[in-house]
């Protein structure tokens, strides 16, 4: 299912509403509706080929602090539960060209609700993250699995065992064996050193493709343009990082450069 | 979206490709039909016309201002790359493995590396960076393996801020006495007023 047809079936949607009354349609067209919308909030569509990627696991286990890293580049320490879902669209360039995965970041906390089919409707691809510190939230893949499949039949899926980086494991490498029961991919991940990071992306964008040989290749860098500053705003840029030099350097300690 | 086709399926290829491209990664993933079909295309860097002047492993920070602290932007590898022709040297930077663009922008005249306070593998600079594709102004800070490296990185961008500053202060010389030569030549009364403007301007150098 390719999303591009969609706003294509929204218009046609609109246009049987506005046609002489006929239940069953009004009906189809009702529901064509519900889904489009559901489906994709907010999601402008581009003249590039884009895959609705939608992310479930429990709550903590790391979903919105994964695609933080991959959107910015940083990593958030902090935990503040998502509410309802949050849709990002990421982008990566491949030697086929670039493609987008809308990433339906969902809340995996139970107490903001489950999740609704809406969420999972047109799902294309998904990854379902557990937390290899906490043997509940892998223990609870099978529901998230049950949930998607109900809703998205034979789509890619990828199992992604979070924090990896934590010495204290409770999930060994060798306990995981939900994925071969079910045919998923798994990988072992971690969002704070970046270990893996980019394998699950990799791996849905080769099967939706179709290409395993399809790899990441270097964003092309535009020429910046020229800027000329002048002496006051170049006085207060050199105040100002003055103040920023002071301030600490996130995990200083760590030895990801050698 | 117009060019995606809708796909057919392709089992066969796909096996054999996946094979090949597994590698160290076993696939343990179900048979799925394959949703669109893609077409290998040039792959261009934007760095084609630019010689590398320099190539190192980094991680990269921005300054969030409103939280007042140093957020991650990415960890892979700066290049400082001078264009063959028209000489302009930048730096861009990026992600390892995903090879997205952390950082790309002019070192100007202006440019001012500043060490950081709490680290001697780092340096902290601003500039007006072009990454996504708009100007943003941004502090970076960013920390190499080593204080040799840092220090390479902090001197050769110096030097080229610093001879960037010669030849614009000897353009800007050359405009001043050339407006001058002008002013001498249209107005030969107003000695006085010419005087005073041009010790304004030699301020303002």
């Amino acid at each position: 299912m390719v999303i591009a047809p969609l706003p294509a079936m929204a218009s046609l949607a609109l246009s049987i509403l506005r046609s002489p009354p006929n239940l069953t349609l009004t009906i189809v067209a009702f529901v064509f509706f519900l889904l489009f919308f559901q489906a994709l909030p907010n999601q402008q569509t581009v003249d590039y080929p884009s895959f609705k990627l939608v992310i479930v696991g429990d709550g903590g286990t790391g979903k919105t602090t994964f695609v933080k890293r991959h959107l910015t580049g940083e990593f958030e320490k902090k935990y503040e539960p998502t509410i309802g879902v949050e849709v990002h669209p990421l982008d990566f360039f491949t030697n086929c060209g670039k493609i987008r995965f809308y990433c339906w970041d969902t809340a995996g906390q139970e107490k903001f609700g489950g999740l609704r089919d809406g969420y999972y409707i047109h799902g294309q691809c998904a990854i379902i993250m557990f937390d290899v510190t906490s043997r509940l939230t892998y223990k609870n893949v099978p529901t998230w699995h049950r949930d998607l499949c109900r809703v998205c039949e034979n789509i890619p899926i990828v199992l992604c065992g979070n924090k990896v980086d934590v010495k204290n494991r409770q999930v060994k490498a060798k306990q995981v064996t939900f994925h071969r029961k079910k045919n998923l991919q798994y990988y072992e991940v971690s969002a704070k050193s970046n270990y893996n990071f980019e394998k699950p992306f990799l791996y849905l964008a080769r099967k939706l493709a179709g290409d395993g040989n399809l790899h990441f290749v270097e964003t092309p860098a535009l020429a910046p343009p020229d800027v000329t500053i002048d002496l006051a705003a170049q006085q207060q840029h050199e105040a100002e990082l003055a103040a920023a030099a002071a301030q600490p350097l996130p995990d200083d300690d760590d030895d990801l450069i050698e | 979206m117009a060019d995606k086709e809708p796909v057919v399926d392709r089992p066969e290829d796909e096996e054999e490709a996946s094979a090949a491209a597994g590698g160290e990664d076993e696939d343990t993933g179900a048979q799925v039909a394959p949703i669109v079909r893609l077409e290998e295309v040039a792959v261009t860097t934007g760095e084609e016309d630019e010689d590398v002047l320099l190539d190192m492993k980094a991680k990269l920070y921005r300054f969030d201002k409103e939280g007042n602290q140093w957020k991650e932007r990415g960890t892979g590898t700066v290049k400082l790359l001078k264009h063959k022709e028209n000489g302009k040297v930048r730096l861009v930077m990026r992600q390892a493995k995903t090879l997205k663009i952390c950082a790309n922008h002019l070192v100007a005249s202006t440019t001012k590396m500043q060490e950081h306070a709490g680290s001697d593998k780092s340096c902290v600079w601003h500039a007006a960076d072009f990454a996504d594709g708009e100007l943003k102004e941004e502090m970076f800070a960013i920390r190499f393996g080593s204080v040799e490296n840092c220090k390479k990185f902090k001197d050769l961008v110096e030097e080229i801020s610093e001879s960037l500053a010669k030849t614009e202060g000897k353009e800007t010389e050359e405009d001043s006495s050339a407006a001058g030569l002008l002013e001498k030549l249209s107005v030969t009364e107003k000695k006085s007023e010419e005087v005073a403007t041009k010790e304004e301007s030699t301020e303002a150098v």
